[in-house]
């Protein structure tokens, strides 16, 4: 293992620990997600009943719902106020003194708190599996592309959170930008209403943006709803995504250091 | 060659122009208006390898300021600066490898983890091998006491506890360069005096030292050359030596007599030494330039027609000297 890799692993260990570190806040998560899967799917079977609503019938909808408790449990389990903290009361000062890539290490930290929710959203997914019994993947190939497509959630989460907290640079404020990123997220990624259930235009809008590939794209391939080309179609726009965003997040970085004025001490 | 080197360094901060209240708040909102401040004012440093320079000056003088700037942390409005042939601002990651910081106000510690976990992630991030690691590790216990909250979480240390941790983080790669702003605030005198023999120690061991602090006790025990700032600006550079010789040009023998003093009559009798009262109405204080008089000439004058129950020799602190530098009364 380099060097820097092995710096990225204690990173992501000492995130992943200081996380664990609060153990209350971890069943209380459990305890949070849990029960907002178990409202969507009762609000669902309501809706839907016998029917089908914008191509979706009970059995994948439970899929889809629990494609989303997944990935929205990881998405939304990032170290993002901790980076955002920083930022704002000037701990940052030591970060930048320390012979590390900031976003690299921002990087394998976020992934670390990701990693402490991995249990959360396995258990929450083993739960509702044994309770409301899933449709299976169309095919074991896509079985595999859906694992793939939630792997990059991890990032693609990084990503566009660590673009929205390197805002605080010039805002000085973070909850609003937490706020919004987390409703555009909600909104455009399915998560909170697929998709498929939007009006075109709004279908259009969410497709040229990042936030589908959260839910609709592993759901979508999971699903079936798209073949094997359209899926490796996606998963390549996912990957495309990360990359931007990546790149996207070092060219910000290189503006908003020279941002940084921690006066005092 | 210096070890740093920087040319005409400044920095200049924007700050928001906004009146007081609710209508300042919201005519800022649609006329927004700013004001430039000089942090740092065009300075010139250079420090050569092994050397310990204390930067002080009053608050908001631009000291914090100024080791950002030297740290890489900052990039200068203007000006340059050189540590190891590098530019720490834009070879950050190469420069944090061979210099230590510490900020007494803010902690490197993980808050959440313990000491040993912290100083285990440095070891990654600087690459320490794990015999020096353990070496260091010994050295740190052994002469700042880590090893007793080595298992403590960091949010449960003592301030002296927590800053002995902090320099142990600042020190554990064995860096070339070290920053210490502010080492000692809030710490009581025992802890004080530990972390001083300490940066005795780190600076005879060949250490280069840039050291601000408020508390010239800090100064005088680690440091040999002094670097004083005010207003963005050097007011002073030299040997701390130098300044004591070259501003504290008088001494003062504190007399205690068996009666009241009476400072007009001596005054006309010793007219070229200066008089005054003591704290108690039987103290009195004579003053006189050492450039003139020996101690001995003065105890003889005063001995000749006093007879003082108590007596001790004391001169100007090298505090009272920067004193008088900050309030411009001392030039260079």
């Amino acid at each position: 293992m380099t060097h820097t890799w092995a710096v990225d692993r204690a990173l992501a260990v000492v995130s992943l620990k200081r996380r664990l570190a609060y153990k209350a806040n971890w069943v209380f998560a459990i305890v949070l997600g849990g029960g907002s899967m178990l409202a969507n799917l009762a609000l669902w079977h309501n809706l839907i009943g016998e029917g089908t609503l914008g191509g979706y019938d009970w059995d994948a909808m439970r899929a889809y719902l629990i494609i989303s408790f997944f990935t929205a449990t990881l998405a939304f389990s990032g170290s993002d106020w901790e980076i955002a903290d920083r930022i704002l009361d000037g701990l940052i000062a030591v970060d930048l003194t320390k012979p590390v890539d900031f976003q690299r290490a921002r990087a394998a930290e976020f992934i670390g708190s990701m990693l402490s929710t991995v249990p959360t959203a396995v258990l929450g997914v083993v739960g509702a599996w044994l309770l409301f019994s899933p449709p299976g993947p169309v095919s074991p190939l896509a079985g595999l592309l859906t694992a793939v497509s939630v792997l990059f959630v991890f990032p693609l989460a990084f990503g566009i959170t660590y673009l929205s907290v390197l805002v605080c640079f010039w805002t000085r404020r973070y909850l609003g930008i937490m706020w919004a990123r987390e409703a555009l997220l909600g909104f455009f990624s399915g998560m909170l209403v697929p998709l498929a259930l939007m009006p075109a235009p709004l279908q259009a809008l969410s497709w040229a943006l990042p936030f589908p590939h959260f839910t609709t794209t592993p759901s979508h391939i999971y699903l079936g709803r798209v073949d094997t080309a359209g899926a490796l179609g996606l998963l390549a726009a996912e990957l495309a995504w990360t990359v931007v965003l990546w790149f996207g997040g070092r060219l910000v970085f290189k503006h908003a250091v020279k941002k940084v004025t921690v006066h005092g001490g | 060659m210096p070890i740093l080197e920087a040319r005409s360094l400044s920095k200049r901060f924007r700050r928001a122009d906004k009146a007081s209240g609710f209508k300042g708040a919201l005519k800022h909102l649609v006329q927004r208006k700013y004001k430039n401040f000089t942090a740092v004012d065009a300075i010139d440093l250079e420090i050569e390898p092994g050397e310990s320079v204390a930067y002080v000056g009053p608050n908001g003088a631009g000291k914090s300021t100024t080791v950002k700037l030297l740290t890489g942390i900052l990039k200068p409005t203007e000006g340059t600066v050189r540590v190891m042939g590098r530019d720490p601002h834009t070879e950050r990651i190469a420069n944090a490898h061979d210099i230590g910081v510490l900020f007494g106000q803010r902690t490197q510690l993980w808050w959440d983890l313990p000491v040993e976990e912290s100083l285990k992630l440095l070891k990654h991030m600087y690459g320490v091998p794990e015999a020096d690691y353990k070496a260091r590790i010994e050295k740190f216990d052994e002469l700042l006491g880590l090893g007793e909250f080595m298992p403590a979480l960091a949010r449960t240390l003592s301030l002296g506890q927590r800053m002995r941790a902090d320099l142990a983080c600042a020190l554990i790669h064995d860096p070339k360069m070290v920053y210490l702003d502010e080492p000692t605030i809030g710490l009581d005198i025992s802890v004080k005096d530990r972390l001083r023999a300490f940066l005795r120690q780190l600076v005879d061991d060949g250490t280069t030292l840039l050291l601000t602090s408020h508390d010239l006790a800090d100064i005088e025990e680690v440091c040999e050359r002094i670097v004083v700032i005010d207003e963005g600006r050097i007011a002073y550079d030299g040997p701390i030596e130098q300044l004591k010789a070259h501003y504290i040009t008088t001494k003062a023998v504190d007399l205690v007599l068996d009666g009241p003093a009476d400072v007009g009559s001596l005054a006309e009798k010793f007219p070229h030494y200066e008089w005054s009262a003591g704290e108690a109405a039987s103290e009195v204080v004579v003053t006189y330039e050492s450039a003139r008089f020996t101690t001995a000439e003065v105890l003889g004058d005063v001995t000749a027609h006093l007879r003082p129950r108590d007596l001790s020799l004391s001169e100007p602190s090298i505090e009272d000297v920067i004193r008088r530098l900050y309030a411009g009364e001392l030039t260079k």
